[in-house]
């Protein structure tokens, strides 16, 4: 017993000024955002005096408000899209029985992992050819396409652990497989979805360099590519680059925190299970 | 992202076979509803992944600026960025990016999962939170943060060393060729160490107590047993964490891009960078290079595709 208190009180004093130095960028951040634009150059790190003055900056000069509204939509549509598309395939691989199944399912898989830097190039020329170039259109498809395959190979997993015997059931009530899907099989998944539903607003709300390549209209900009030319703009006015990082990372915090649970979940599942 | 292959997928892919006889109803309507619904998936996947994929292949043996049509020209981009000094400096910054992140990644996830799993689990859950923020901000936030931390003038960094009496030690950390990339690598752990520390604690979770019991009655001691028992339970996880680095290495770009550009004077430039830069960077008015770039695309595929190999291998092997 004895032993294995000095064991926990050691492994807690290694770890928490591991914590502090890996917190110390966010406490940073926040600090530099709340402190007044000239004592940033002489004053002491930890400000005397907090204002919220850099965070009316950000939010007006750059028109947050509206940059911030395309990342909450094209995020949302993204997945949403990628959720029909997902559970529907991931759905037919695990649990129908079709010809060349295993064969199209390994084609998905080998191709999984293709960074979009290396694909940039013909994605670029595809959208402007398409006429889909600097529209957001052209980003979700762009963003659905890509992120389909994976999350179909995490719901293809959360369908494999339902039992055969259900889904026979219902069809010897005669259900098509359509209504099958709905009704017996939707209603089951609830964790899966919120697993793809989590995985998908991160990467999304994070996407950078497909965003900063096939969108020029600035309007149209999400928060990302936005933030990327803030920092040009605002390289003298720390207090409001860094109240605009802030700002932008409030919802993924806030959604990361409330699930954190499905995140963990999904990531044991798409990394350890095999 | 976390994409695995295992063999396992391809073993059990058996599963959830259901034993109608050809041609029954109930079967035909299976086959017909497997397509329907992989399908539009499937649609996506051929239009924007997989045809891309081949397409960068193809214009890596043309040269062409992006107007008119591009011109065949066999291996010579390939020739050329052997005799490129910049390509092969993005080469060697990419490996040796990718190989000290792995390590380090690999080594400090198992750390400081083993000291989680040590600890109250009121603190472990409150370590595990901190840890793994940092790898759920965008890396344009993380970047442009780190850049300010950077900074040669008022950046925190200087001004913690000159607060503590270290002033010989002020830097401009990202301007000096060799600087630039310790300092782009403490980026890239900082955002990573959490994913893999998750990994790994669940790793340590499944590993049977009675395994550490029973070798504990045999007089093994702390240090015998995680050589002995841990280590060699974790290795499909270490497998999966080493190659998961190196996939993240060898498509390093969003940090370097926005915090250095691939400077200075090319000294953190990545295959990623340089790629881009011959495809989209002609804010100078030369005209883009997008044969020579989509070569670029194939060496990055190629290293992608030998991250996964190394994993399948490494789970093989883990498997005996």
């Amino acid at each position: 017993m004895r032993t294995k208190w000095i064991g926990k009180s050691f492994a807690t004093f290694v770890l928490l000024p591991f914590c502090l130095l890996m917190a110390f960028p966010f406490v940073w951040m926040l600090l530099t955002s709340l402190r007044e634009q000239n004592t940033i150059f002489n004053g002491p790190i930890i400000p005397r005096k907090f204002t919220g003055v850099a965070y009316k900056d950000a939010w007006t000069s750059i028109d947050f408000p509206l940059h911030f509204w395309n990342s909450v939509w094209i995020t949302s549509v993204t997945v949403i899209g990628v959720l029909i598309f997902a559970t529907l395939s991931g759905y037919a691989f695990a649990k129908l029985d079709f010809p060349f199944r295993n064969t199209l399912f390994v084609l998905l898989l080998t191709t999984l992992m293709m960074p979009s830097t290396a694909l940039i190039i013909p994605l670029y020329l595809e959208l402007k050819s398409l006429g889909l170039l600097d529209s957001q259109a052209g980003l979700l498809v762009l963003y659905i396409s890509g992120s389909a395959p994976f999350a179909m190979f995490l719901m293809r997993a959360f369908f494999q652990t339902l039992p055969d015997e259900l889904i026979e059931a219902a069809r010897v009530d005669g259900g098509s497989e359509l209504t099958i899907f709905r009704r017996v099989i939707l209603p089951l998944t609830r964790p899966g979805i919120a697993t793809v539903v989590i995985f998908q607003f991160l990467s999304t709300w994070n996407e950078f360099l497909i965003a900063n390549t096939v969108l020029r209209n600035t309007d149209a900009l999400p928060l990302q590519p936005v933030l990327f030319t803030l920092m040009g703009q605002y390289s003298t006015n720390w207090p409001a680059l860094t109240a605009g990082l802030t700002l932008s990372v409030v919802p993924v915090v806030i959604v990361y925190v409330r699930m954190q649970r499905q995140f963990v979940a999904g990531m044991m599942l798409g990394a350890v299970k095999n | 992202m976390v994409t695995t292959l295992s063999r396992h997928d391809v073993v059990r892919r058996s599963a959830g076979r259901t034993s109608y006889r050809f041609g029954s109803p109930l079967r035909r309507s299976q086959r017909i509803a497997g397509f329907l619904f992989i399908g539009p998936t499937f649609a996506l996947f051929l239009a924007f992944v997989l045809w891309p994929i081949l397409y960068t292949a193809y214009l890596s043996l043309t040269s062409w600026g992006g107007f008119g049509a591009p011109r065949f020209v066999h291996f010579d981009n390939y020739s050329r960025m052997l005799h490129d000094p910049v390509a092969r400096r993005a080469l060697i910054v990419t490996l040796v990016l990718t190989g000290v992140t792995t390590a380090v990644l690999t080594f400090l996830g198992l750390v400081t999962a083993v000291l989680v799993n040590v600890v109250w689990s009121k603190v472990g859950v409150v370590v595990r939170t901190i840890l793994f923020i940092p790898g759920i901000v965008s890396f344009v936030v993380s970047a442009v943060l780190w850049k300010l931390i950077y900074d040669p003038n008022i950046g925190t960094l200087n001004r913690l060393l000159g607060a503590i009496g270290l002033d010989s030690l002020q830097h401009p950390w990202l301007a000096d060729h060799k600087t630039v990339l310790p300092a782009i690598i403490v980026v890239t752990v900082w955002g990573g160490l959490g994913f893999n520390m998750l990994i790994y604690f669940a790793g340590l979770q499944s590993i049977d107590p009675n395994l550490y019991e029973a070798a504990a009655m045999d007089g093994a001691n702390t240090v015998q047993q995680f050589r002995h028992i841990t280590v060699p339970s974790l290795r499909i996880v270490t497998g999966l964490i080493v190659s998961l680095g190196l996939l993240n290495g060898f498509k390093a770009f969003d940090i370097i891009f926005v915090m250095t550009g691939g400077g200075p004077n090319h000294g953190s430039e990545v295959l990623g960078t340089y790629l881009y830069s011959l495809a989209f960077g002609s804010t100078s008015g030369s005209i883009p290079q997008l044969g020579y770039a989509s070569a670029f695309s194939v060496v990055t595929m190629v290293l992608c595709t030998l991250a996964v190999i190394a994993q399948l291998w490494l789970t093989r092997r883990a498997d005996r």
